[in-house]
C-alpha cells in the first residue's frame, strides 16, 4: 500500500471516529460548567461541580462504583484464567468453550434477572428446597440479591465478564503456541499450574490487555445490570447519574454532567492504578518466575479459582434456563418447584412484534458489524505494513482514539452526540443508529481481531505472492482464510455487542426504531418476569446463531468447502459430458 | 336590551381574553384542524411498559387512521422523561420545527419542566370539540391543576389515577387502611411491608400520602415548597419512616423499583401489601395469570392521593394538527369508555357524567367490573396532589436519609 495513501485512509477513519467523540464530549463538557443555552445558562461557572460533591449520595454512590468496578473485573480475570490454566487442551473442556457462547449472547439485563430470580429470597433456589427442608412457606427475609454492599452485582459482572475474557484468551493460544508450551513445560517436570503461572500467564496477559481494560470500564460504568441486579440506597455512580440526567428537574443534568466528567477521571485514574499494580506486582514476582522449582503454593490460587469458575459457569446456565420456563409460564407461586400452569400465550402475545423488531436489529447488527471489520481490517492492514516499513513502531492516533467510545461512560457522552445528530439533520434514522452502533462495535471488532491479526506469519502472504502475483486474491485467500478463526470470532463479538445496545439505540433512534433489546428493556421495566421471559429469549437467539456459527465454522470451513467444490465440480463434469454425449449423438 | 348588553359585555370580555393568550392560539376552526391534520403521522410518546395500554394505543391508531386519515405512531417509553430530554435536546440544537415528538403522555414534575422551558405548543385543549363538549373543569381540582401547576390549555386530560392498595386475602384477612395501621402491621410482620424507592413516582406518591396522614398542616401542602417550613411540616413524615423502615421488607436496605415489582413482590408472598395508581390493575394481573384469585384492592379509610394525567403537543412538533385530531379522539366518549372497561385498561374517565348524552351514560353504567376493582364510591375521598414542587424537595430529603 503506498503511505501516501496510508495516511489519507488513516486520516479520514481517525476524523469519521473523532468526529462524534468531540461533539459528545463538548456536549458533556460544556454543561458540567455550566454552559448550557437551552436552559438560559450561558456564564460557565464551577455550581455543578459544588453542587455534586454536596449530594449526600454522591461519595456513597462512588465508593460502591469504585469496590464492584475494581473488584468484578480482578475476580473475573482470576476465575478466567484459573478455568483456562485447569483444563486447556482436556477433552471436556469443549463442553466449556461451548457454553461460552450462549452465555456471552445472552444480554445482561436478562441474565440479571435470571440470577435474581434464582438467588432473591423467593427464588428458584429457595422454592425447590421449600418448605420441606427450609419450613418456609412464606420467603424469608433475607438480602440475598441488590444488597447494600453490591455483591450480587460483582457476582453478576463476574458471570457477565468471565466468559468474555476467557473467549478472548482462546483467542491468542495460538500466538502465545500454549499448547507446545505447556508440552514442553511438563517435560521439565513443572506442574501444570505452575507452568501456567511462570510462563504462560505472562505472556498471555498483554495481549488480553485490551480486552482487560474494556472489562474494567465496563464494570464501572454499566447501567442496565445495576439497574436490575445492583444495590438502589446508594445505587452505583454510573446508575445514579443516569437517574439525574432523566430528572425531571433540569437543572440537575448539570450535576449529571459533572458526574459524567468525573468517571471518566475515574475510569483513567484506575486504568491507570490497575497498569501500575500490574508492573509492581511482575517485578516482584520475576524472581519467582525463574527460580525453577516445579511446583508453588501460589499454584493452589489456581485450583480454587477454577473451582470457583465452574461454579459461576453452573450458575450462568441455570440462570439462563429460567428464561425458557418463564416464558412458558402462566402461574408459578411460591414455593412451588416448579410453574403450576403452563401457557403459550405469552410467547404468542409477542409474536406479532417479532417480524419487525428482528428486521430491525439484523440489519443494524449485521451492517455494523460488517462496516466495522472492512475498517479494522484496513487499519490493521495500514498498521502492520507501517511496522514492517520503518524499524520502530510507530504508535497510531487510531489505537488510542478507538478506546474512546467504549471508555466514556454512554449517558454523558450520547446525549453530546444526539444534539450533533439533530444539527446535522440526521436523527431518528436507521441509517443514524446504524452509524452510532458502528462507533460502538468498531472497537471491540478492532481491539479482538488487533492481536491475531498482527501476530499474523506474514512469511505465509509473501511465499503466496511470490507464488501467484494477483495480490488481492492471495490476500483474500490466504490471509484471511488462515485468520479465519478471528475474523470470525470478532464479527461474533461485534455482533452481539449490537444487539446488546440499548442507549444508543435509543438515542440516534429517538425511539422510532425499536429493536429486540429497546423493547426488551422496555418490559423489564414491568417487572414481568414472562415478557421479559419471552423476549430474552428471542433476543438472545440470533447472538447464539452466530456465535454457535463462530465456534463451528471456521475448523469445518476447509472441509465443506471441498466437499461442495468437488460435488460441484463433479455434477458440472457430468452435465459436461452429458451435453457431449448429446451433441455426439446429434 | 339587557340582553344584547350582557352579549356584548360577553363578547367583549372573550376578545381580551383571547387577545391575551399567546399568539400562536388564534382561534382556529375545527375543520381546518382536521383538513390540515389529513395525511400526518403523529409520534406519540407514550410509557410503553404495559401490554394492554399498548394494545388500547394501537386500537386508538386503527380508529384514528380510518376516521381521520391521521398516522398515529406509537414510541414506546420507559420514561417519560426521556421525551422531554429529547425535546430539550432538540431545543439545544436549534430544532425548533420538524421535532420529533407530536404529542407525550405527561403530567406532573415532566409538565411543569416542559411549561416553564417553554416546551410546549399551545394553549390547544380549551378548543377541542370533546373537550368542550364533555369535560367539565369543576369536577375536579386535578384537571386544571396539574400537581398544583396550572394547566392553562397546554395540555389535555386523558385519564385519572388514584392510589389502591392490594393484598391477598388467604394470607391477610383484616389490611392496614391508615399509615399508622401500617406500621403496625409491619412491627407485628417483620419484612412484610415496603413501598417504591423514591424518586419513582409512586414511590414519591407513598411519601405524599404519609405527609397528607401524618403532618397537621395539611394547608401548606398546596403551597409551592419554597414558602412554608418544609422542615417543620415534614418532621413527622421522617420519625414514622424511621421507624418502618426498622422492621421493612428487607430491613429497609433496599426497596421495589415499581409497582409492577410490587405486584410480583406479592405474588411471590414476600411482602403483604402493594401499591398501584391504576384502580383496575389487581383485576388485570389475575386475568394475566400474575396475581391470585383471591387478591383484592382497597383504599385507605382517610382516602388516597390521586391526579389527571394528560397529552401535550411539544411546541417543535411537526404535526400539531394530528395531534390535536388524537387528543380530540381520545377524549371521545367511545374512547373513553373503551378506556374504563376494565378488561381492555380500566383507567378512570375524565369526562364529566351529566355532560354525556343519555346514550354514553348508559354505557358507562354497563361496564363491566373487574373482580378485584373498587367501585367509585368505594374509592372514596381522592386527596389532590400537593403542589409539584413538593415531589422534589421529599425525593432529595428521602435520598438524603434513606439512600446512601
Amino acid at each position: 500500500m503506498p503511505s501516501k495513501f496510508r495516511q489519507m485512509a488513516t486520516g479520514l477513519i481517525c476524523l469519521l471516529l473523532l468526529l462524534p467523540i468531540l461533539a459528545g464530549l463538548v456536549g458533556t463538557l460544556l454543561p458540567a460548567f455550566q454552559y448550557f443555552p437551552p436552559l438560559g445558562e450561558e456564564d460557565f461557572s464551577l455550581t455543578a461541580w459544588q453542587s455534586l460533591f454536596a449530594q449526600p449520595e454522591f461519595f456513597a454512590s462512588l465508593k460502591l462504583t469504585l469496590i464492584t468496578g475494581i473488584v468484578s473485573p480482578m475476580l473475573a480475570l482470576w476465575l478466567a484464567l484459573a478455568l483456562l490454566a485447569w483444563c486447556y487442551g482436556k477433552p471436556f473442556f469443549r463442553t466449556i468453550e461451548n457454553l461460552l457462547a450462549p452465555i456471552l449472547a445472552i444480554p445482561h439485563a436478562a441474565i440479571a434477572i435470571g440470577l435474581v430470580f434464582l438467588l432473591s429470597p423467593s427464588g428458584w433456589l429457595v422454592r425447590l428446597f421449600s418448605p420441606w427442608l427450609t419450613g418456609f412457606d412464606r420467603p424469608p427475609n433475607w438480602i440475598s440479591v441488590q444488597d447494600p454492599y453490591g455483591l450480587s452485582l460483582i457476582l453478576a459482572l463476574v458471570i457477565k465478564e468471565m466468559p468474555y475474557l476467557l473467549f478472548v484468551m482462546l483467542a491468542c493460544m495460538n500466538s502465545i503456541r500454549a499448547g507446545d508450551t505447556l508440552q514442553a513445560c511438563q517435560t521439565l517436570g513443572y506442574g501444570r499450574f505452575t507452568a501456567w503461572r511462570k510462563v504462560l500467564i505472562p505472556q498471555l496477559y498483554p495481549l488480553i490487555r485490551l480486552p482487560l481494560f474494556i472489562v474494567i470500564s465496563f464494570s464501572l460504568t454499566v447501567v442496565d445490570l445495576a439497574l436490575i441486579i445492583g444495590p438502589n440506597t446508594p445505587s452505583t455512580l454510573a446508575v445514579t447519574l443516569f437517574r439525574w440526567f432523566n430528572d425531571p428537574a433540569l437543572t440537575m443534568r448539570f450535576n449529571a454532567s459533572a458526574g459524567a466528567v468525573l468517571l471518566m477521571l475515574v475510569i483513567i485514574l484506575v486504568l491507570a492504578g490497575w497498569e501500575v499494580s500490574h508492573r509492581i506486582l511482575s517485578k516482584l514476582t520475576r524472581a519467582e518466575r525463574s527460580d525453577g522449582k516445579r511446583h508453588g503454593m501460589t499454584d493452589s490460587l489456581l485450583t480454587c479459582g477454577a473451582a470457583l469458575a465452574c461454579m459461576c459457569l453452573g450458575l450462568a446456565v441455570w440462570a439462563l434456563l429460567i428464561l425458557p420456563l418463564w416464558s412458558l409460564t402462566k402461574r408459578w407461586r411460591f414455593p412451588d418447584a416448579l410453574p403450576s400452569q403452563w401457557t403459550l400465550d405469552n410467547l404468542e402475545r409477542a409474536a406479532p412484534l417479532l417480524m419487525e423488531l428482528t428486521q430491525n436489529t439484523l440489519f443494524i447488527a449485521l451492517v455494523s458489524t460488517l462496516f466495522a471489520c472492512l475498517i479494522s481490517l484496513v487499519m490493521l492492514e495500514i498498521k502492520r505494513s507501517a511496522q514492517t516499513t520503518s524499524k520502530h513502531t510507530k504508535h497510531h492516533a487510531f489505537d488510542s482514539l478507538i478506546y474512546v467510545p467504549i471508555l466514556l461512560p454512554q449517558i454523558g457522552f450520547l446525549f453530546g452526540l444526539h444534539v450533533l445528530l439533530i444539527h446535522l439533520d440526521w436523527n431518528g434514522s436507521l441509517s443514524a443508529v446504524t452509524a452510532l452502533h458502528l462507533l460502538y462495535v468498531l472497537p471491540y471488532v478492532y481491539l479482538t481481531l488487533k492481536n491475531p491479526y498482527l501476530a499474523y506469519p506474514q512469511a505465509y502472504l509473501e511465499q503466496a505472492n511470490r507464488l501467484n502475483q494477483r495480490s488481492l486474491q492471495n490476500y483474500l485467500c490466504i490471509k484471511l482464510a488462515m485468520l479465519k478463526p478471528a475474523l470470525f470470532t470478532a464479527f461474533a463479538i461485534g455482533f452481539a455487542v449490537s444487539i446488546a445496545q440499548y442507549l444508543p439505540t435509543l438515542i440516534a433512534g429517538e425511539g422510532r426504531y425499536s429493536t429486540l433489546t429497546t423493547e426488551a428493556v422496555t418490559r423489564a421495566a414491568s417487572g414481568d418476569r414472562k415478557q421479559v421471559g419471552s423476549m430474552a429469549l428471542l433476543q438472545t437467539l440470533f447472538p447464539i446463531i452466530v456465535f454457535w456459527l463462530a465456534m463451528t465454522l471456521p475448523p469445518r470451513w476447509s472441509k465443506w468447502r471441498l466437499i461442495l467444490k468437488t460435488r460441484c465440480k463433479a455434477t458440472f463434469q457430468s452435465v459436461i459430458s452429458l451435453l457431449r454425449k448429446r451433441t455426439s449423438r446429434a | 336590551m339587557i340582553k344584547s348588553v350582557v352579549a356584548t359585555s360577553l363578547t367583549s370580555a372573550i376578545l381580551l381574553f383571547s387577545q391575551s393568550v399567546p399568539a400562536q392560539s388564534e382561534p382556529t376552526h375545527w375543520p381546518d384542524t382536521l383538513q390540515q391534520a389529513k395525511g400526518q403521522t403523529v409520534y406519540f410518546n407514550a410509557w410503553g411498559g404495559a401490554d394492554n395500554i399498548n394494545n388500547y394505543i394501537q386500537w386508538a391508531a386503527d380508529r384514528i387512521q380510518d376516521d381521520y386519515q391521521v398516522t398515529l405512531k406509537h414510541v414506546k417509553l420507559t420514561d417519560t422523561a426521556d421525551a422531554v430530554n429529547r425535546v430539550l435536546a432538540e431545543k439545544a440544537a436549534g430544532k425548533d420545527q420538524q421535532g420529533s415528538i407530536d404529542l407525550i403522555w405527561i403530567n406532573g414534575e415532566n409538565f411543569r419542566a416542559m411549561k416553564d422551558n417553554q416546551l410546549l405548543f399551545g394553549p390547544f385543549s380549551q378548543s377541542l370539540p370533546n373537550y368542550q363538549n364533555y369535560v367539565d373543569e369543576n369536577a375536579r381540582q386535578s384537571l386544571t391543576q396539574d400537581f398544583g401547576t396550572p394547566v392553562e390549555g397546554m395540555e389535555s386530560p386523558w385519564g385519572m389515577a388514584q392510589v389502591i392498595f392490594m393484598y391477598d386475602t388467604a394470607n391477610l384477612s383484616n389490611p392496614p387502611k391508615s399509615m399508622a395501621q401500617l406500621l403496625a402491621h409491619a412491627r407485628a410482620n417483620p419484612g412484610r411491608i415496603t413501598y417504591p424507592e423514591p424518586p419513582q413516582f409512586l414511590g414519591s406518591t407513598f411519601l405524599k400520602q404519609a405527609l397528607y396522614e401524618l403532618s397537621p398542616y395539611r394547608k401548606a401542602l398546596a403551597q409551592p415548597v419554597d414558602q412554608v417550613d418544609f422542615e417543620k411540616i415534614t418532621a413527622p413524615l421522617w420519625t414514622y419512616l424511621d421507624q418502618l423502615h426498622q422492621v421493612a421488607w428487607r430491613s429497609g436496605q433496599t426497596f421495589p423499583s415499581s409497582s409492577e415489582e410490587m405486584m410480583r413482590l406479592l405474588d411471590d408472598q414476600e411482602i403483604d401489601i402493594a401499591l398501584s395508581f391504576d384502580i383496575s390493575a389487581a383485576s388485570v394481573q389475575i386475568d394475566q395469570g400474575n396475581l391470585a384469585e383471591t387478591v383484592r384492592s382497597y383504599v385507605f379509610t382517610g382516602g388516597t392521593i390521586g391526579n389527571t394525567h394528560f397529552l401535550a403537543i411539544p411546541y417543535n412538533s411537526s404535526a400539531t394538527a394530528g395531534a390535536q385530531v388524537v387528543a380530540n379522539f381520545l377524549l371521545s366518549p367511545e374512547a373513553q369508555i373503551r378506556k374504563q372497561t376494565p378488561t381492555v385498561w380500566g383507567d378512570l374517565s375524565v369526562l364529566a357524567y351529566h355532560k354525556l348524552s343519555s346514550a354514553d351514560q348508559q354505557k358507562f353504567d354497563d361496564l363491566p367490573r373487574g373482580i378485584a376493582t373498587l367501585t367509585i364510591e368505594e374509592l372514596g375521598q381522592t386527596l389532590p396532589e400537593p403542589h409539584s414542587s413538593w415531589v422534589g424537595a421529599l425525593e432529595t430529603e428521602w435520598r438524603k436519609r434513606y439512600a446512601n
